[in-house]
């Protein structure tokens, strides 16, 4: 069974267009400590690879993103 | 750091300053005709919000080599939250003096100074991140363009619609936004339009014009140029986008020695040939209610496209009107320039796009049809500030509308 991911803040991007679900997750990231978990979902599908590669430009990381029938589901870890 | 503290910042920097940006350095008269000119003005008449005094605020640092945390940090702020870059003072100023490309200027000099809004410079590096490795997002990708392609599908009643991924010897490399809705009513569109075309892996989007900084600016282009070299499209259209436009046609060919061997059209221009040739089947009844367009001014003013969407959209809907002022000389919604990526500003935004709220109230139009992902944000977010009651819908998706009214009945 795969291993639940608990997330200590949980973001509604839904209905957010391109650059607004980055824009919220670089802001909610700052809110967090290092090591805290952030769950989104949104419903611009870009993000699956907006998110990703903000994560590569930041130096945070992206534990899980996968699209649910029109829904984008991630979760980010702060690391830095 | 204390507020003197002096940035380090290259001492040169005024002699390779380029040489449309030295000559709007050095010509105003501060004679104050572009005054009113401005959105931020008209809507908040202080000083702060004259165009003149935002350029004079950064010919000042320049001149005395003012290089102190505090300086920088206040014309970051003037040249990111009180200027959009829309230009429109440019039209009034009798020197032709340009604000917007004095802005940009500062601009740059912010992020070389390290004094520019944060957000914005990732939104840059993101893109340029998506073009370092394109492996580690193919995938994703395409599992996501499969998606959109069965809604296209579904859409059309077509089972054999294709989006197009990555297709050598297509003519057209279409770039779009990474919003559904700025891949899909495209993909019908040239579905019926029966065009040879691919859609780009990257977006349009471009951040690092937004802050001014040419080096970043360039690799986010150098994505799409290389793509569409490797492809041999012979064009390249971008969607409804208006600095990507702006920046793909007319000032990044000047970044490549030789130009690009490949037009670049926007989307619009397509869908007006299209019509002006009768290659489209369009029922207007599909869009019955009073339409407005608003004139994204990289669209229109920057980038010339005057007439292209009002063919489009007198082909496409019923009841076609106009807001006064338009087209050149129409206001800047309040949202350009990057503006609506920093939540800070937002209160900002909204008291500088009051004159285009009011623009649009006064037209009594239910829908506003806006071709520009940016502006559409901001004219969202209008609507729900001042409660215009309105409608927002996107140029392409509106033709698409009239087209599958015609094909399908619905
Ligand atoms: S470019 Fe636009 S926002 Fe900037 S000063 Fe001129 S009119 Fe105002
Ligand atoms: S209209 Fe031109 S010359 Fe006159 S103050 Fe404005 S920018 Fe300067």
């Amino acid at each position: 069974m795969a291993e639940e991911i608990k997330a200590n803040v949980t973001l509604n991007l839904e209905g957010l267009m391109c650059p607004m679900p980055v824009v919220r997750i670089s802001k909610a990231i700052k809110d967090v400590v290092v090591g805290e978990v952030i769950e989104a979902t949104a419903t611009d599908p870009g993000v699956l690879i907006d998110i990703p590669a903000w994560a590569r430009t930041t130096g945070n990381e992206v534990i899980k993103i996968e699209r649910e029938g029109k829904i984008v589901h991630f979760f980010v870890r702060r690391l830095k | 750091m204390t507020p003197e503290t002096q940035i380090k910042v290259p001492e040169d920097y005024k002699k390779k300053l380029p040489r449309d940006v030295a000559i709007a350095l050095e010509t105003c008269v501060r004679c104050g005709l572009c005054t009113e000119s401005c959105h931020y003005y008209k809507s908040n008449p202080k000083s702060d919000f004259i165009p003149a005094y935002r350029a004079e605020v950064f010919r000042r640092i320049l001149r005395k080599k003012d290089y102190s945390e505090k300086s920088l940090g206040a014309m970051s702020d003037i040249a990111f939250s009180n200027c959009t870059l829309c230009r429109r003072c440019v039209m009034t100023c009798p020197l032709g003096v340009d604000t917007g490309l004095l802005m940009r200027e500062a601009r740059g000099l912010a992020v070389a100074s390290g004094t520019a809004p944060e957000i914005l410079v990732q939104l840059a590096d993101t893109a340029i991140s998506r073009g370092e490795d394109i492996e580690i997002f193919r995938e994703m990708f395409l599992e996501n363009i499969k998606a959109l392609e069965e809604e296209v599908r579904q859409l059309t009643g077509d089972p054999q619609a294709v989006i197009p991924v990555d297709k050598k010897g297509a003519d057209i490399l279409f770039v779009a936004l990474s919003g559904a809705h700025s891949i899909i009513p495209p993909s019908i569109l040239f579905h019926y339009a029966k065009a040879n075309w691919t859609l780009s892996f990257f977006e349009a989007s471009n951040y690092g014009v937004l802050i001014g900084d040419k080096d970043r600016a360039k690799r986010i282009v150098q994505r799409i140029v290389d793509e569409a070299k490797r492809l041999g499209v012979k064009e390249i259209v971008v969607g409804e986008c208006g600095h990507a436009y702006n920046t793909l046609r007319w000032e990044a060919p000047k970044w490549f020695d030789g130009g690009f061997p490949f037009r670049v059209r926007s989307i619009i221009e397509v869908m007006a040939h299209l019509i002006q040739e009768g290659r489209l089947p369009l029922d207007k009844s599909a869009n019955p209610e009073p339409v407005i367009y608003h004139d994204a001014c990289n669209l229109t003013r920057n980038g010339g496209l005057l007439e292209e969407p009002r063919i489009v959209l007198r082909a496409a809907v019923k009841d076609y009107r106009e807001m006064s002022p338009n087209r050149d000389d129409s206001y800047c919604c309040g949202g350009g320039g990057g503006i609506i990526a920093v939540p800070e500003w937002d209160s900002k935004r909204m008291e500088a796009g009051k004159p285009k709220a009011e623009q649009i109230k006064a037209t009594g139009a239910k829908v506003v049809i806006v071709a520009c992902d940016n502006c559409r944000i901001q004219i969202n977010d209008l609507n729900e500030h001042y409660k215009l009651g309105i409608n927002i819908g996107g140029i392409t998706e509106t033709v698409v509308k009239a087209i599958l009214k015609a094909v399908k009945g619905s």
